[in-house]
């Protein structure tokens, strides 16, 4: 029996084809995942089947009846979300939680008993358990999200969608997750998995479907699917053409860290070094420390210990605006919170670090500004209307590219690019690739963190990987895929 | 996106409606739109403009003033009883001025280095430049014999035109450039924009929100002191009325153009509207409560559209 039926789904955004006439079917009572790159178009799919925004074209149908959802409230009633955030009240019990918005009550006065007992009843049927009167803000990870599954469970959904549950979990505990859904599964409960982790979909799936670039390009059966087909139809290029690679000569050292020390973050002893012309990739899980030690660093956070060079010179860096007048500069893993101001003009955005030069007299020339502006948007292709265009209303790979060329024509020496490729669509990954390597050809260093292995074995000259704030381990090519993972799980004891 | 027929409409709504209002009492009132009436009107907005082309820029780094009013109340009593004691009128507005300084740099103190709320910091500040104003005065009005030449800078005028209205001009254009053509300027809006990315963009952040809060206690106290001078006198609720007015005018000004932004033209606009409203009213012989009451509705319209055009925005 279908439960979920998706037929011709679009969605268009400013610029963007998030997706394309997707159809598909959700059976009841199977787990189906819907696998595919960032910016393959899975969470644009979440969103507007649990009713965050309208398709622009596209029908929806649940248990055969076609569904317009107006909000994510009218959503709720069919479809479930548990999203990587979970949204409880930490200074509320487990079982305030459970109820909140939908407590039990005799005109203004809550029923605890019943709720109790309800809540007792839920957890036996589907053999869930949670400690109620615990506060959320002393449960630990895997609590809150069984919590979060249980809140979704009492409004009795028709689906249940899972949006990369376990990117910000532990090994173990993804693991438990991962048996509990399958337990959910055993119980009727149909289910919806986005993930980006193949091998965790292949241990769950019965079927899958694969996203790329906005399009339903194949909708597998569990039993005929490998790794290899998958990831073939996640990328449909060759791997060479994704990674373009730019011939360039790797020169002298160019940065140096020596035993860096912070106990703000709790680095001890850190030592590393970029070459001039060098991608440096730096590989590890989330909190491992890659982009604390950027920051750390990038922000001048102190006191710290240990020495820092940049092109031979002892760098002392004391203010936020030390390291940046240094020619270090970096793009910021959340490039809406901390790399863009939305609500300005590409120009705007893009001239910031450089209005000192296009000041004429006292004031900002209009014209230099709009001449530097458009030179920006052109060398690195960003597709605006104008340079008045508030940069919200652009696509996620232009926004990146934003918030890189604003540091273009600084004369920075040294790159730091955060998790630059996430939320990005494929061609413009490729490009930020391809603006990577100019850079380097034009010897700076870039210091690459990535959490897609991939793309740093395919773009990085060498790879550092971290593990509880420590490098553990350096890479050169040809780089052995399995072993770099090894170090990043922690040689495969955990 | 969906027709710009309707982002029109928006974008320029605050603007549709000063126009249409002031069509309307051009016809309905008889020499409403003459000459003397229209720099009546800019004179009884003067002041008003530039106590929130200050407030302005707390908002631009993304702060709130509550202290404004009485930073206001307090350079108006300090610049009158220094005068009246035989201070030399240039050095008591210096004292004025300085006073209005020093509680703007206190409030960004409190605010970006110890990390207290915009809005608790300058409440308290506020209810302490109160107190210092009954502390000064004890509680009566300072009148006497003041200098033609310090009177003169709200009571002269220069080609026709009165001094307040000029002071004002010249404030609103200062500020406009300022805030649009200057790297600090800019840099404040980078700050009220996003701190985050400013910082790590290597703006100072913390320089330019105390910057933002001195600019706000100093249009203050340049308000207090030309009050001063269009009175002749000094009270000690002298300028707490312009608290309610400067956060009107001011969340009128970020329905202007910009939707949802604080700027310098657009919190003149309002002034503007707000002038409008309340002379057109008076002339109409309509009471002051219902010229409140209809202040009141105007600002929710105008907040209302806002927020829809916020949404519309972020659902894409």
């Amino acid at each position: 029996m279908v439960v979920l039926e998706v037929k011709k789904l679009t969605k268009e955004f400013p610029g963007v084809i998030a997706l394309k006439d997707v159809d598909f079917q959700l059976m009841k009572g199977e787990i189906h995942a819907v696998v595919g790159e960032n910016g393959a178009g899975k969470s644009t799919l979440v969103k507007i089947i649990s009713g965050v925004y309208p398709p622009t074209s596209g029908k929806i149908f649940i248990n055969g009846k076609e569904m317009h959802f107006k909000s994510t409230r009218e959503a709720f009633k069919y479809v479930g979300v548990v999203y990587q955030e979970r949204e409880l009240v930490p200074y509320f019990t487990g079982l305030q939680n459970l109820f909140l918005g939908y407590e039990i009550k005799m005109g203004f006065f809550l029923k605890e008993r019943d709720m109790r007992f309800k809540a007792e009843q839920v957890m036996k049927k589907y053999g869930l358990s949670v400690d109620l009167d615990r506060l959320v803000s002393e449960m630990g990870s895997a609590e809150k999200t069984i919590l979060t599954i249980l809140k979704i469970l009492f409004r009795n959904p028709a689906i249940m969608i899972f949006d990369e549950p376990t990117s910000s979990l532990s090994i173990k505990e993804a693991r438990i997750l991962l048996d509990l859904i399958k337990n959910l599964k055993k119980k009727g409960v149909s289910i919806l998995y986005i993930s980006h982790n193949i091998q965790e979909v292949l241990s769950i799936a019965d079927r899958i479907t694969v996203l790329r670039n906005g399009e339903n390009v194949a909708t597998l059966e569990r039993e005929y699917a490998t790794e290899q087909k998958i990831i073939k139809c996640m990328i449909n290029k060759e791997l060479r053409e994704q990674y373009p690679k730019i011939p360039r000569k790797i020169g002298d050292e160019l940065f140096r860290v020596e035993n860096y020390s912070n106990d703000i973050y709790d680095f001890k002893n850190i030592s590393f070094y970029i070459r001039k012309g060098e991608i440096v990739g730096f590989a590890g899980l989330v909190g491992s420390g890659r982009t604390e030690l950027a920051k750390s660093i990038y922000t001048a956070v102190h006191p710290y210990r240990g020495k820092i060079f940049l092109d031979g010179k002892k760098l002392a860096l004391r203010r936020t605006s030390d390291p940046i007048k240094n020619g270090i500069v970096m793009i910021p893993e959340n490039r809406r919170e901390e790399g863009l101001f939305l609500d300005f003009s590409v120009e705007k955005n893009l001239t910031l670090p450089h209005i000192h030069s296009l000041k004429k007299l006292f004031l900002i020339s209009n014209t230099l500004s709009r001449f530097k502006a458009l030179r920006v948007i052109k060398a690195l292709n960003i597709k605006a209307s104008n340079v008045y265009q508030q940069v919200k209303t652009l696509s996620g790979g232009n926004q990146q590219k934003v918030v890189i060329g604003k540091w273009l024509e600084k004369y920075a020496k040294l790159w730091i690019f955060d998790e630059t490729t996430q939320g990005v669509d494929v061609e413009s990954k490729t490009e930020i690739y391809i603006i990577m390597q100019r850079l380097a050809n034009d010897g700076c260093g870039i210091w690459f963190i990535s959490s897609d292995i991939r793309e740093l074995t395919a773009i990085a000259d060498r790879i550092y990987v971290m593990r509880n704030k420590e490098i553990v381990a350096e890479f050169s090519p040809p780089y052995d895929y399995e072993e770099i993972l090894l170090k990043m799980l922690g040689g495969g004891k955990n | 996106m969906r027709s710009s027929i309707s982002s029109n409409i928006i974008k320029y709504g605050t603007i549709i409606a000063l126009f249409l209002i002031f069509l309307t009492f051009s016809i309905i009132i008889p020499g409403f739109a003459n000459k003397t009436n229209l720099l009546n009107i800019l004179k009884q907005i003067a002041l008003l403009t530039i106590i929130s082309e200050g407030f302005t820029m707390c908002l631009i780094v993304g702060e709130l003033d509550l202290s404004f009013a009485n930073v206001a109340s307090l350079s108006s009593v300090v610049v009158a009883g220094l005068i009246l004691k035989g201070v030399n009128p240039a050095f008591s507005i210096l004292l004025a001025l300085c006073v209005g300084a020093i509680f703007g740099i206190v409030n960004g103190l409190l605010i970006t280095k110890v990390g207290i709320l915009s809005l608790i910091t300058t409440l308290a500040t506020g209810i302490i430049a109160g107190g210092m104003v009954y502390f000064y005065t004890k509680g009566v009005s300072f009148y006497g014999e003041m200098p033609q030449s310090f009177l003169n800078l709200a009571r002269g005028s220069f080609l026709g035109i009165p001094s307040l209205v000029i002071f004002m001009f010249i404030i609103v254009i200062f500020a406009h450039i300022f805030i649009n053509r200057t790297v600090p300027g800019r840099h404040m809006e980078a700050t009220g924009g996003n701190r985050l990315a400013a910082r790590l963009s290597g703006i100072n952040t913390d320089l330019y929100k105390i910057l933002g809060m001195t600019f706000s206690s100093l249009g203050a106290a340049l308000t207090g002191i030309l009050l001063t001078a269009r009175l002749g006198s000094a009270n000690p609720e002298g300028a707490s009325g312009f608290l309610m007015d400067g956060f009107a005018t001011a969340l009128l000004g970020m329905t202007v153009l910009t939707v949802g932004k604080p700027s310098p033209i657009g919190t003149f606009v309002g002034a503007l509207l707000i002038g409008i409203l309340n002379n057109g009213m008076t002339l109409l012989g309509s009471p002051y409560y219902v010229q409140d009451i209809t202040k009141g509705v105007i600002i929710i319209l105008a907040v209302t559209i806002t927020s829809f055009q916020a949404k519309r925005l972020e659902g894409g």
